[in-house]
């Protein structure tokens, strides 16, 4: 056996060892583990873009208390993230830095647009200096519409989020 | 400003001068957000500090130059949902001028007790994000918005509302007290009262607060009348000056309280008048709902304002504001212009933040109580 077969031989090998490694973790027990623990590790990174970081506080607060599907109360680095909730109105000013905040978390993450302004623009669909289409920056995992939405509103599209993530697939 | 930072985030860069450092804090930040403050640091002292704002400018002004009157009022006091009434009443007051419509004296007290009410959740939310977070006491921030929230009921109850109420319209109020109202209401003054002393020792009196605050970010009299600070900021200041005094509006000519100042201009004096500003709200709630008068409240008002121009001036949570509405015989207004507590007072920050330490600086940031959004419009 030449050099050259017996690395084809080995990338070949090595390649099927990754899949079946990926099919047994993504199957079953594993899968099911990996997933429970994402759900419960919740992470809001904090950027407030408007207005609507009010009822994003009173949702943190103690009457709703996210804590208990461990959303940690504002971690500070974004690197530690996993969820963007996008707080309002996103201005052409912000939707830069977004973007990169978004591209700056680790995989997986998630989105959830708030407010009205958030989803389609709302009130302020006819200003200058306002970004309508939020979701031409990043894909967006949930809608919640209301102008602020309530707090359990907020929290209710968090546990959508957490029904979401149980079911998808480990390597998605 | 001449070059993007590479991070949302919080990143330094290097400067001309070896000992000192760059560093752009935000828009996004453990703090606030949409607010960068670019300082520029040696060793731990800021140097100077320089803010940059705008990152929630949404054209308010513009926008209110295509809508009519009425569909101006829920965008105008979105700039700041924690205190919605009084950006609402601020923009009613020149328009009920404009048409020379005079509010019935129980839609006046009616609106007294409802900006009183969102005085006191105003000063709630900073009193546990803007101090409390900031500082580092999440005691403090679970307590002031389990309370806030008791008010923000009520507030729906009158409203129909939690935060974004539009309740006072051109010829007063929308809504009468419901029915069980005053009653709820004394009921939770009472309760709120006793809470406000275990305020004062968890948080106000805690000797970890004190260290932190105190004789941080003086700001003294006589800067302070310089640069045209406003509200709680100035007469933290020592400087006697509150617009419900000097030209009372609403009901506030008939109600008896008083306008706390401290002389210090420190961030922990600049934390004490919200206490005593709360505590003056509760006075003034409880004296309204025993002198509120019967009869209508609000009076039927034309959609068009006449040729001219009006301003109205109401003491916000965050300082004064002024609107300036210009209408011209049509139901739209041809020019609205804003100017508020926020951004009045958020020209103190360069000036506190100078020679202190970086730590310090959140202090001092929070004792603005800033509204990103309000001072953007
Ligand atoms: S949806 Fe309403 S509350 Fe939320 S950011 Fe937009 S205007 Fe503000």
């Amino acid at each position: 056996m030449s050099q050259d077969t017996l690395q084809d031989f080995a990338g070949v090998w090595i390649g099927k060892m990754s899949e079946l490694v990926q099919t047994i973790i993504g199957s079953g027990p594993i899968k099911y583990i990996v997933n429970w623990s994402r759900m419960y590790a919740l992470w809001p990174v904090h950027i407030t873009t408007a207005c609507c970081s009010a009822e994003f506080g009173a949702m943190m607060g103690p009457r709703l208390d996210p804590e208990r599907f461990g959303m940690q109360a504002v971690a500070g680095g974004l690197r530690q993230c996993d969820l963007l909730i996008v707080e309002g109105t996103v201005t052409k000013k912000m939707a830069k830095r977004l973007k990169i905040v978004y591209e700056q978390m680790p995989k997986p993450r998630y989105v959830i647009a708030m407010g009205d302004c958030a989803c389609s623009g709302g009130l302020f669909h006819d200003s200058y200096s306002i970004v309508n289409d939020v979701h031409k920056l990043f894909p967006i995992d949930v809608y919640v519409p209301g102008c602020p939405p309530r707090p359990e509103a907020l929290l209710s599209a968090i546990v959508k989020l957490r029904e979401k993530i149980r079911r998808q697939e480990v390597f998605a | 400003m001449t070059t993007e930072p590479p991070s949302p985030g919080i990143s330094i860069s290097k400067t001309a001068e070896p000992s000192t450092l760059d560093v752009s804090v935000g828009p996004q930040h453990p703090g606030s957000g949409h607010c960068r403050i670019l300082i520029r640091v040696d060793g731990d002292y800021i140097v100077s500090a320089d803010p940059d704002i705008g990152y929630v400018h949404r054209g308010c002004e513009k926008i209110a130059e295509y809508r009519n009157y009425v569909s101006n009022i829920p965008h105008l006091e979105r700039p700041n949902i924690a205190d919605a009434i009084h950006l609402n009443w601020g923009y009613v007051l020149p328009i009920e001028e404009l048409q020379g419509v005079v509010v019935p004296p129980r839609g006046k007290y009616i609106s007294t007790i409802a900006a009183e009410m969102n005085r006191i959740m105003s000063h709630l939310y900073g009193l546990a994000i803007m101090q409390g977070v900031f500082s580092g006491h999440t005691t403090i921030f679970m307590w002031a918005f389990g309370d806030r929230d008791l008010f923000i009921e009520l507030a729906e109850m009158l409203t129909g509302a939690r935060l974004t109420y539009s309740f006072l319209v051109p010829g007063g109020p929308r809504r009468d007290l419901p029915f069980g109202f005053e009653d709820r209401l004394s009921r939770l003054l009472d309760y709120f009262e006793k809470r406000l002393v275990e305020y004062d020792r968890i948080f106000f009196s805690n000797p970890s607060v004190i260290a932190r605050a105190k004789g941080i970010g003086v700001l003294k009299r006589e800067d302070a009348k310089k640069l045209g600070v406003v509200g709680p900021v100035l007469r933290a200041s020592g400087v006697k000056y509150d617009v419900r005094k000097v030209e009372p509006y609403g009901a506030y000519a008939d109600l008896e309280f008083d306008i706390p100042t401290f002389e210090e201009g420190d961030s922990y004096s600049r934390y004490l008048i919200r206490f005593e500003e709360m505590k003056q709200s509760v006075r003034i709630i409880r004296q309204a709902l025993e002198k509120i008068p019967k009869g209508p409240i609000a009076r039927k008002a034309p959609l068009v304002a006449p040729e001219g121009e009006a301003t109205g001036r109401v003491e916000s949570s965050r300082g004064e504001i002024t609107y300036l509405v210009m209408g011209d015989n049509s139901d739209k207004p041809s020019r609205v212009k804003i100017m508020n507590g926020s951004f009045r007072n958020l020209i103190a920050l360069p000036f506190l933040v100078r020679n202190v330490h970086v730590a310090d600086m959140p202090i001092i940031y929070g004792s603005l109580d800033y509204w990103p959004v309000e001072a953007d419009r």
